[in-house]
């Protein structure tokens, strides 16, 4: 009997290795398993884009090609570790009949039956796609220009149209979504990291570097972020590393949500354990303070993300964020303007595109707020 | 708030220090001989030290002697010109931000997880990640490209400096107006629907339905009065936004107002104009934000500033 079992076992690993998500179709866990299935068939669906273009290329042709191709790989490694690690320990999880859930449990379980949330994630999932395969999907490349049909509209060889130079507005789009992304993401961490610094100082140690925290922070917040970026970009010159740099130092929004979360994490009696049993500062901030605040911190993170698209776009738009002829989708948008009578859709879809990865990201966190809490049942 | 301001003001100079470019340079126009620029360098102070150049630079802003570098005219004539276009393009913006917010957040509050709640909420998403530049340029499209409803640009015909006072004005006002207020509706219903969802949770609304008050009654006597001034009060708080949207829709729909003239200055490398005008941005924000302070102690009875 228990060998049998065994091999039942067995049998739904092996499954699992010849195709993820076999092994969970065959357990009843048919939902998960065509999750799977469906990351399969995408990730098929860009190889064989790939292929069809030629671009699956390693160690030969432009590094864009490369990066793509090895990330391509690597995704169809980790989905393939991913199911097989997945179904072993879903199997040994029902095995044990344990009831006991932890908090990181709870809250999967909770985000999982938020619409809101899952669209978020889905649409953040795909947008990332686009952004890390962009050469597969993109027709032919982002600088590519056409001046014989410059302008032209909306087609079945160019689904968007092309711009003014003749550029290809989908692939500008499809590669645009890895400026907006980079930057966005990049800066938040800088955002993460440098606000959390400040907010945990600010918040731990109270007194004096509260006070002149503080004090620079409303410095800094008394100008619109919007009027402060452009002015500092405008000085010292535009471009990708200087914009991340400008919005990861001076986009202090997270500071103050780490200070306050902060403040009133350091007041819990756990704290004040920990401080008894004389436990050092660095170690009470970094196992007490901050996973306690990491609920905040996750949402604030990505609402930041979403706010520093728009103000990247914004900084774009105005002609003082991402140099031409790197597509972007605020650069986009500058041009078009100059062609609102004659091509609309030079500005309809790159802005778009905006809305529904900015969309993604604010609808995320609104989502994580609530699944998050652990007081709401 | 002194030492804040006194902060910005120390902040905004250090980034215009490390400008590059000689304001000299700029000031004399294209023709100019190295010796004027030389002259014009020594009359504008730029040898001085900078503690110097510090002092003049904001006497020069409170007195009202500061020129303008590309303008010919003091910073405060320049900024008080386009101020009224900024101004009626916010304050159109704010009402109608109000008139569409607090009754879409009243709703989708009172009924909460109904489906009109589901629509109000993801709709107030959806404006907050809308560019508003964007938004204005899909209005000029649509209205002013295809529908040719309304004019695409500019201010059109103004009365005393104002254009609402005119027709044609008023039909100018309504593209950057609207795409301006989109983002504070959203900020706004969002809001409302917060503090209302918070209102109804506390005691006496439970008392007012127990005493057997029609729910009509409750919602709009006890719940509505009690859930507003926060959400009026917060405007103050948002002067950022606006200004920061105004630079983008000014700037898209050709508005004369202080967030064009901040956009154009900045191209034109106008140092002064530049800094008087983050320093006024920077003033109002604070002003705001004291106002929005007294008027909760004013509000709100438990609250006292010693």
């Amino acid at each position: 009997m228990i060998s049998n079992k065994k091999n039942a076992f067995l049998r739904d690993y092996l499954l699992s290795l010849l195709l993820p998500g076999l092994g969970h179709i065959v357990r009843g866990w048919w939902r998960k398993g065509l999750l799977f299935w469906l990351f399969l068939a995408a990730m098929c669906g860009t190889l064989y884009l790939a292929v069809l273009r030629g671009r699956l290329a390693w160690l030969a042709g432009p590094s864009e090609y490369w990066f793509s191709t090895t990330m391509l790989f690597l995704f169809f490694a980790i989905l393939w570790l991913w199911a097989f690690f997945d179904l072993r320990r879903s199997i040994r999880a029902s095995d044990e009949k344990s009831f006991v859930q932890g908090y990181w449990q709870i809250v999967s379980r909770r985000f999982s039956k938020d619409p809101k949330g899952l669209v978020g994630l889905g649409i953040i999932a795909i947008v990332c796609y686009v952004a890390i395969f962009a050469p597969f999907f993109a027709h032919g490349n982002a600088l590519k220009m056409d001046l014989v049909n410059f302008l032209a509209p909306p087609s079945a060889q160019h689904p968007l149209g092309l711009d003014n130079f003749g550029r290809d507005v989908l692939d500008r789009i499809i590669f645009g979504s890895r400026v907006a992304l980079g930057i966005g993401g990049v800066a938040t961490l800088l955002n993460m990291l440098f606000g959390g610094f400040l907010g945990l100082i600010g918040g731990y140690f109270r007194g004096v570097p509260d006070a002149v925290i503080m004090r620079i922070l409303e410095i800094v917040n008394s100008i619109p972020f919007l009027v402060l970026v452009l002015l500092i970009v405008s000085l010292w010159g535009a471009g990708i590393t200087t914009l991340i740099v400008v919005l990861g130092i001076f986009g202090l929004g997270p500071a103050r949500i780490i200070r306050s979360e902060v403040l009133s994490v350091r007041e819990e009696d756990y704290i004040l354990a920990a401080r008894a049993v004389g436990a050092p500062t660095l170690r009470i901030i970094l196992r007490h303070v901050l996973p306690n605040a990491i609920a905040s911190l996750l949402v604030v993170t990505t609402m930041t993300i979403g706010v520093n698209i728009i103000v990247v776009a914004g900084l774009s738009f105005l002609g003082f964020g991402v140099r031409p002829p790197i597509p972007s989708w605020g650069a986009m948008l500058q041009q078009a303007q100059e062609f609102m009578r004659s091509a609309w859709w030079m500005a309809v879809y790159p802005g778009l595109c905006i809305i529904i990865t900015v969309f993604g990201f604010n609808i995320l966190g609104d989502s994580l707020r609530d699944v998050l809490d652990p007081r709401l049942k | 708030m002194a030492v804040v301001l006194f902060g910005l003001t120390l902040l905004l100079f250090v980034l215009l220090k490390t400008m590059p470019g000689d304001p000299a340079r700029i000031m004399a126009g294209l023709g100019a001989t190295p010796e004027s620029i030389e002259v014009l360098r020594h009359r504008l102070g730029l040898y001085d030290p900078l503690y110097v150049q510090y002092w003049r630079l904001i006497s020069g802003l409170v007195n009202g002697q500061l020129q303008a570098m590309t303008y010919h005219k003091p910073v405060w004539t320049v900024i008080v010109e386009r101020l009224p276009a900024t101004v009626e393009l916010g304050v159109a913006a704010v009402i109608l931000a109000l008139f569409v917010s607090i009754p879409a957040g009243l709703l989708s509050a009172i009924y909460r997880n109904s489906p009109l709640d589901y629509g109000v909420t993801t709709a107030a998403l959806m404006g907050i990640s809308i560019p508003v530049f964007w938004f204005a340029l899909m209005l000029m499209l649509v209205f002013g490209v295809i529908l040719h409803i309304l004019p695409v640009s500019g201010r059109g015909a103004t009365l005393f400096g104002w254009s609402f006072l005119t027709v044609d004005g008023l039909r100018h006002l309504i593209i950057p107006s609207v795409a301006l207020s989109s983002v504070l509706m959203a900020l706004n219903a969002r809001l409302t629907r917060a503090s209302m969802l918070e209102v109804m949770r506390q005691e006496y609304i439970n008392t007012a339905r127990a005493k057997g008050l029609r729910e009509r009654v409750v919602l709009i006597k006890h719940a509505f009065r009690n859930a507003l001034p926060p959400v009026v009060t917060n405007i103050g708080l948002q002067v950022g936004t606006i200004f920061a949207g105004a630079v983008l829709t000014e700037t898209t729909t050709a508005w004369p107002g202080i967030g064009r003239l901040i956009y154009d200055s900045i191209l034109r490398r106008d140092q002064s104009v530049v800094f008087g005008l983050a320093l006024f941005m920077g003033a109002c924000y604070m002003i705001s934000y004291l106002i929005v302070d007294l008027l909760y102690a004013y509000i709100d009875p438990r609250i006292t500033y010693d």
